[in-house]
C-alpha cells in the first residue's frame, strides 16, 4: 500500500461518511479544526484505516495526529 | 460570630470526612476486596456483591458528612425509580463528589474510571471485583460502553468529560450520545445542582463556601433518544443531533 492509495482512502471516508468538503481536504488539512471530525468521528476514522490497512496507531501516538498527513505518516510509519 | 464558628466546624468537619473515606477506602481497598475474591468465586455475584459494597461505603460518606453539618442534600424523582437494562444515566458535573451521588442512586450501574485505578494497590482490587471499565483508549472504551449497555447493563457518564467549568456554559463531548445511539440505549438523565458552588475543578477540597453547600439532585423522566431527534437520520447524523439535544436539556434545566 502506497502514500497515495492510502490518501486516497482516507478522501474517500472524509467525502462520504464524514461528509468533508473535498476541496477542504489536504495533507495538511487539521482534522479537527479545518474538517470538523471530533474525537468520535477520529476513532471511527481509525477504525476504517485498521480495516484498510491491517494497521492500527497505539492510543498514546494519535494523541500527537493532527492532519491528514500525520495520519498517513503514522500509519506509514508502523 | 456565629458564621464564623460554623466555616471553622465545616472546615473540620470536611477534613475529618475526607480523612475517614480516605483511611477507610484504603483498608477497604487492602483488606476487604481482595478478599471478596477469596469469598465469592463467580465474577458475576462478586461483581454485584463489590458494587453493593461500595454503594453502602458511598451512601455512608455522604452520611457522615451530612450529620457533621459539613453539607445538605435532597433527592427528587426518587420515588418510584426503576432503571431498565441498556440504559444510560448521564448528568451534568460540576463537584468532585458527584459520583458519590450516583452510585447511591444507581449502584449497579457500570462506570468509568481512571485507568490508573487499576495500577493503583489500593483501588486495584475494588475496581476488579465491581468489573468496571478502564479509561484506557478512545476505541477500546466506545466499544465497551456500547458492549455493557447493549449486554442490559446500566451505564453512568458524564458528557463534559470531566467536571463543569464554573462559569462557563455547559459543553458535551461526543462520546455519551454516540454510545446512546450505537446501543440503543435509552437516557436516564440527572442534574446535579450544588449551592454554593464547591468542589469545583481547580478549588482546592479546603476552600470550602461560606455558607453550607445544599446539593440537590433530579431525576428527570427517562428519555429515548428518538424522542429527542426523531428516527429518521443515518447514524451519525443521529449522533451529533442527540449531542446537542442533550446539551440543550440540560442547559435549559441547569440554566447555563
Amino acid at each position: 500500500m502506497t502514500k497515495t492509495e492510502l490518501y486516497d482512502y482516507i478522501v474517500e471516508k472524509l467525502t462520504g461518511e464524514f461528509e468533508v468538503e473535498e476541496s477542504r481536504i489536504s495533507m495538511d488539512a487539521n482534522l479537527y479544526e479545518d474538517l470538523e471530525i471530533d474525537s468520535i468521528d477520529a476513532v471511527d476514522l481509525l477504525v476504517h484505516i485498521k480495516d484498510f490497512t491491517g494497521k492500527k496507531i497505539p492510543p498514546e501516538q494519535f494523541k500527537d495526529v493532527r492532519t491528514v498527513g500525520d495520519v498517513i505518516d503514522t500509519i506509514m510509519a508502523l | 460570630m456565629k458564621r464564623q464558628l460554623n466555616h471553622i466546624w465545616r472546615l473540620f468537619g470536611t477534613a475529618l470526612s475526607f480523612s475517614l473515606f480516605g483511611i477507610g477506602g484504603l483498608l477497604l481497598g487492602l483488606l476487604f476486596f481482595p478478599m471478596l475474591f477469596l469469598v465469592i468465586r463467580d465474577p458475576l455475584q462478586r461483581q454485584i456483591a463489590a458494587r453493593k459494597w461500595i454503594r453502602r461505603a458511598f451512601c455512608l460518606f455522604i452520611g457522615v458528612m451530612k450529620n457533621l453539618g459539613v453539607l445538605s442534600y435532597r433527592i427528587h424523582g426518587q420515588e418510584g425509580l426503576t432503571v431498565p437494562a441498556n440504559c444510560l444515566i448521564v448528568a451534568n458535573h460540576p463537584t468532585l463528589i458527584d459520583v458519590v451521588f450516583l452510585i447511591c442512586l444507581f449502584p449497579q450501574a457500570d462506570c468509568v474510571i481512571k485507568s490508573l485505578m487499576w495500577r493503583n494497590p489500593f483501588t486495584r482490587f475494588v475496581v476488579l471485583a465491581a468489573n468496571y471499565i478502564p479509561n484506557n483508549d478512545d476505541a477500546a472504551l466506545l466499544g465497551a460502553c456500547t458492549d455493557r449497555l447493549q449486554g442490559g447493563g446500566q451505564l453512568i457518564l458524564f458528557p463534559e468529560g470531566t467536571r463543569s467549568k464554573p462559569g462557563k456554559n455547559l459543553r458535551f463531548k461526543p462520546g455519551a450520545a454516540a454510545i446512546a445511539v450505537r446501543a440503543g440505549a435509552i437516557l436516564q438523565p440527572v442534574l446535579i445542582g450544588c449551592t454554593p458552588m464547591t468542589l469545583t475543578k481547580g478549588e482546592p477540597w479546603y476552600h470550602i463556601p461560606e455558607t453550607k453547600p445544599f446539593f440537590e439532585l433530579q431525576i428527570l423522566d427517562l428519555t429515548r433518544p428518538d424522542d429527542l431527534v426523531g428516527n429518521g437520520m443515518e447514524r451519525r447524523r443521529k449522533e451529533k443531533a442527540l449531542n446537542r439535544a442533550m446539551e440543550e436539556l440540560f442547559r435549559h434545566h441547569v440554566g447555563a
